[in-house]
């Protein structure tokens, strides 16, 4: 598998709805979260999975390079 | 300031959490209960619905301060809307209904005040709550004990446990820092939105709506929710569509069987969250710690109900452990996998035995299979000759 490049999420916090369901299917070590109950959108994920944005029952992830 | 010294400290005031420190404490432990909010329950991730013999399983009356509305039955629909209907007072008159010497099935609860009731529940059996509190980490210390890592509206605190419980919910982050498998795959989480609604008539059913049309990988629902209003709600798997849980609950309010039925409806909220359609974490201990609730996968991945699997298994580990711990059992791992044990004799291989069930649904690749397959597990789920009933 080739390595994806680091990616931050952005959240659209208009359209989020608090659900968590980005903090349940997110791969990452413990603590990889915000104040809000999402992923983090602080500091870069290198994982890149993208599987947050997949399963956000609003759509609200996106993402920009590291 | 001194450090205190419990015998559990629970992360997480859901229904798992409460009910093992309600349990725990009634057993003598000393339990500090702690939630990072402010607000139990809230924002709701839940449709509410659970059966009165799950209530009445773990000690809980049902009371007003929590019920939206009583559940009498069942009605299970197909994708074209043709449906199976199970409704308790006609099948069994003598027992169910709203009149005199007669029960409900279930309820749909509001989780805002449920939690709340649960939590009193525990406090009033001794245990100390503190919310606005978020659990940091811990650290076995070595000397058969453990240290909790907290935080309390901006006061960093350590506290002393025997045992750490994470009842954190599928967000669970107290799993992650014990190093247990808790990665969920994306085939096994449901991503779901649901509006409660004015304007839809409802009739004491939960209706559970099949179809991959409708709710691919998932199912669709409307449920009562008391003062006349209704829920409306669904749960897809990602990898089963390309469209996400809000365009698909569009779609099922707008173009389904139901939307002359759905047509005044009006959206008075909105919640979301994950539901797990998977097994039970295969490990839910370590030194010093376990696991309850969602954050155990302690879910029916048949139905995606957690609140009955929730207060069970919240009975099961408060019960363990008081037993465990009164006996001076040393809390290591291996100690600790008789909680695990404990858990699948009483609830856990059953769980087991529907994550098959499940999988062989969704294993078939031909819609029209999978969703006829659907339609009559769930069918034959609620009726009252189900063996899986009372999960």
């Amino acid at each position: 598998m080739s390595k994806k490049e680091p990616v931050i999420f952005v959240i659209g916090w208009n359209a989020c709805i608090n659900c968590g369901v980005c903090v349940a299917i997110c791969p990452q070590e413990a603590g990889f979260i915000s104040p809000f109950d999402t992923i983090a959108v602080d500091r870069p994920c290198d994982i890149a999975c993208l599987l947050c944005e997949d399963i956000c029952p609003v759509s609200t992830i996106t993402h920009k390079p590291a | 300031m001194p450090t205190s010294q419990y015998d559990l400290v629970i992360i997480g005031s859901g229904p798992a959490g409460s009910t093992t420190a309600r349990f725990a404490a009634q057993q003598g432990l000393k339990v500090l209960l702690v939630d990072k909010r402010q607000e139990l329950g809230a924002p709701i991730q839940c449709s509410g619905a659970v059966s009165r013999h799950a209530l009445e399983e773990v000690g809980v009356t049902p009371d007003e301060e929590f019920i939206h509305e009583p559940i009498y039955g069942f009605g299970i629909y197909n994708e074209k809307g043709e449906r199976t209907i199970i409704d308790y007072r006609r099948l069994k008159p003598d027992e169910y209904g709203a009149g005199e010497g007669q029960k409900p099935l279930g309820y749909v609860v509001d989780r805002r005040r449920f939690d709340r009731y649960l939590m009193t529940q525990a406090e009033r059996a001794g245990t100390e709550v503190w919310l606005k509190t978020e659990g940091l980490g811990y650290r076995p210390n070595g000397d058969g004990g453990c240290e909790v890592f907290l935080r309390r509206f901006n006061q960093d605190i350590t506290v002393k446990a025997l045992v750490l419980v994470g009842a954190d919910g599928l967000q669970s982050q107290v799993g992650k820092w014990a190093g247990l498998r808790t990665h969920i795959k994306i085939t096994e989480l449901a991503s779901c939105l649901q509006f409660i609604v004015d304007q839809v008539e409802t009739e004491g059913l939960l209706e559970i709506i099949t179809g991959h049309e409708w709710a691919p990988g998932g199912y669709a629902w409307v449920f009562p929710k008391g003062h006349g209003y209704a829920e409306i709600g669904l749960g897809v798997i990602p990898t089963m569509t390309d469209k996400n849980a809000q365009w698909h609950l569009d779609q099922f309010i707008h173009q389904s069987f139901f939307k002359e039925r759905f047509k005044n409806s009006r959206i008075l909220e909105i919640q979301g969250g994950g539901v797990p359609l998977a097994s039970p974490l295969r490990t839910q201990y370590a030194d010093n710690l376990i696991l309850v609730g969602d954050a155990a996968r302690h879910v029916n991945p048949i139905t995606g109900g957690g609140i009955h699997t929730a207060l069970s298994g919240g009975q099961i580990a408060g019960h363990f452990l008081a037993g465990f711990l009164n006996e001076g059992t040393p809390p290591t791992a291996q100690n600790l996998e008789g909680y695990q044990n404990h858990w699948l004799e009483e609830l856990g291989n059953k769980m087991w035995k529907l994550y098959d069930v499940k999988t062989d649904i969704f294993r078939k690749n031909d819609i029209r299979e999978r969703d006829a397959l659907l339609y009559q597990t769930m069918a034959s789920y609620f009726s009252p000759h189900s063996e899986y009933k009372k999960i």
